[in-house]
């Protein structure tokens, strides 16, 4: 894999991880439960 | 006549769940790496990240928010939820019809590739294809499991239709137990089951190492790049930009009328704009991260860069139960890689087949008060016998002109007309402050622009591309159908033409009622 190959991947996987973990976080803390 | 009170969900990860659910499906493990690997490598997620941000994720929002908005009236599907946005135009609701059939017209063919993925994982387990090593024969082995040629794996479409019947059986029980007790009970089970399955084969076609000395080249990185190394002129051509625009639209299960069902379940306080982002990131997950990183990359370790090529250009089905059974047949513990990656394809395919026939559920339930189990008894025995043509005529084009009109061109035109509907008839000012009832996350205020302007436009020129391309052109004035297959597609589109005006006429009368 050249160099591109690895920005390409870690710039991809670096922003869809960090929206799983931003997404995640907020809606962990708050309290479950619908009501 | 008294209104029946309406489901819920139990939690809100167990709603979230359930749409991330109803999105990631085949389409995720099997269909995005052939994308990418064609279009560009790691260049194709330039427009596949522009069209996330300009058409995934303002469809997600729009799409929660009208079916909570609709919900709050007691309409769970299209009809009544669009009836709902402008009550005094008596032909709104006919357009919602749109988001009826198209769940359906898939889910007639989506539950039998889906029984395949629960067929091929027990094979896998019991060692029935451990003989056939090559792809030749993989092939051969899928043929006869198909029906379409009589061969010493299998000489009838019995096993099939068994795990066809097994299939459309635990379809129906998830259903049967309903919103909370069947499809949030089992997404909340499916969907991690289905990411860690998918991250243990991840881990295993990456440590794969060089598999044969002899060709230090083909290995997993190389593997690798083949899908990342960006080609940035493949940039210029329009094509790629479409085919990102597709790809994502098609793997977040927008347009299909589901998420409208599944968040008509919400209340008016309940968030939409984080369980949505949220959503969007689970799927980009199994999308990009598992997806990305096996069945391209295991070809081009085993088969090489030429081998790569080939597979990539046949198909995702061939990816999926040709290739991939051929890849772990060459590694330690084949029958459990096999058993897991057909499990994780089996998963995913039930959380979005509950998915497509819940709107349908809906409907009978809200529309027509009826109560979940008798509406359930009656569509069993109508999606039962829409199924048979898919089993039956497998080999006759039928799958793919349900697909070509129910999930594609239905999908991309129930889109157009929602975004429409919604930010332009509802208007955008109230449609900005539904959204934001009970948000947990403010959307960003350019996205008022994108919403009405941006979205509606990017999904006019994918309707138009399909429909002008030759690949839609031919498909549509049926150029290139053997003489033989004429009948059966014809014969598919007349049940199309027919299960649409039987909609239409079930819209008229449940509103008859009403009046």
């Amino acid at each position: 894999m050249n160099i591109g190959g690895w920005i390409f991947l870690a710039l991809s996987w670096g922003f869809i991880i960090g929206l799983c973990i931003f997404c995640l976080y907020k809606v962990l803390s708050k309290k479950e439960g619908l009501d | 006549m008294a209104q029946k009170s309406r489901q819920s969900w139990g939690s809100k990860l167990g709603i979230i769940m359930a749409v991330a659910g109803s999105a990631v499906g085949l389409g995720n493990f099997l269909r995005f790496p052939v994308q990418a690997a064609q279009n560009g490598g790691g260049a194709f997620m330039i427009p596949y990240f522009a069209a996330l941000l300009l058409l995934g994720i303002p469809l997600m929002w729009i799409e929660w928010s009208l079916g909570r908005y609709g919900g709050g009236f007691g309409h769970g599907t299209a009809p009544g939820i669009f009836h709902s946005l402008r009550q005094k135009n008596r032909f709104i609701k006919y357009f919602g019809v749109i988001g009826i059939f198209g769940p359906i017209a898939v889910l007639v063919y989506y539950t039998y590739i889906e029984s395949w993925t629960l067929a091929y994982s027990f094979f896998a387990l019991t060692g029935k294809y451990a003989g056939a090593t090559t792809q030749a024969q993989l092939q051969s082995f899928l043929s006869a499991f198909q029906g379409l040629e009589a061969n010493r794996y299998f000489n009838s479409l019995q096993t099939a239709y068994v795990f066809f019947l097994i299939t459309f059986a635990l379809n129906i029980f998830v259903l049967y137990h309903g919103i909370k007790g069947g499809i949030e009970s089992l997404c909340k089970i499916a969907l991690p089951a289905l990411m860690i399955f998918g991250v243990l084969i991840a881990a295993r076609i990456l440590l794969l190492g060089i598999p044969d000395p002899l060709r230090p080249d083909w290995n997993a990185l190389n593997g690798m790049g083949f899908l990342w190394n960006p080609d940035l002129t493949a940039l210029k051509d329009p094509k790629v930009w479409l085919a990102a625009a597709g790809q994502i639209f098609f793997t977040l299960s927008i347009g299909m009328g589901v998420i409208l069902t599944y968040a008509s379940y919400l209340k008016k306080t309940d968030d939409v704009t984080l369980s949505g982002l949220t959503a969007v990131g689970m799927n980009e997950f199994a999308e990009v991260i598992i997806g990305g990183s096996i069945a391209i990359t295991a070809a081009y370790a085993f088969f090489g860069p030429a081998g790569a090529q080939e597979v990539a250009k046949s198909g995702s089905f061939n990816l999926g139960f040709v290739t991939m059974p051929a890849v772990f047949s060459r590694i330690p513990f084949s029958a459990v890689f096999g058993f897991l990656w057909f499990m994780m394809l089996f998963l995913a395919g039930i959380t979005s087949s509950v998915s497509l026939a819940q709107p349908a559920v809906a409907f009978l339930e809200d529309e027509f008060n009826l109560g979940r189990k008798r509406a359930l008894g009656i569509l069993t025995a109508v999606f039962f016998v829409l199924c048979q043509p898919a089993i039956f005529f497998l080999g006759k084009g039928v799958v793919d002109e349900m697909d070509f009109w129910g999930g594609t061109f239905c999908f991309v035109l129930f889109a157009a007309i929602e975004a429409i509907l919604f930010t332009w008839v509802f208007g955008m000012d109230k449609a900005w402050e539904e959204m934001h009832h009970g948000a947990e996350l403010r959307i960003p205020r350019a996205y008022k622009f994108v919403m009405r302007y941006v979205t509606p436009s990017f999904l006019i020129v994918i309707l138009g591309s399909y429909i002008l391309s030759e690949g839609g052109r031919n498909t549509i004035l049926m150029v290139n159908v053997p003489d033989a297959n004429r009948p059966y597609i014809l014969g598919t589109r007349l049940l199309l033409i027919g299960m649409l005006a039987g909609l239409v006429v079930l819209v008229r009368f449940a509103w008859k009622d009403k009046r």
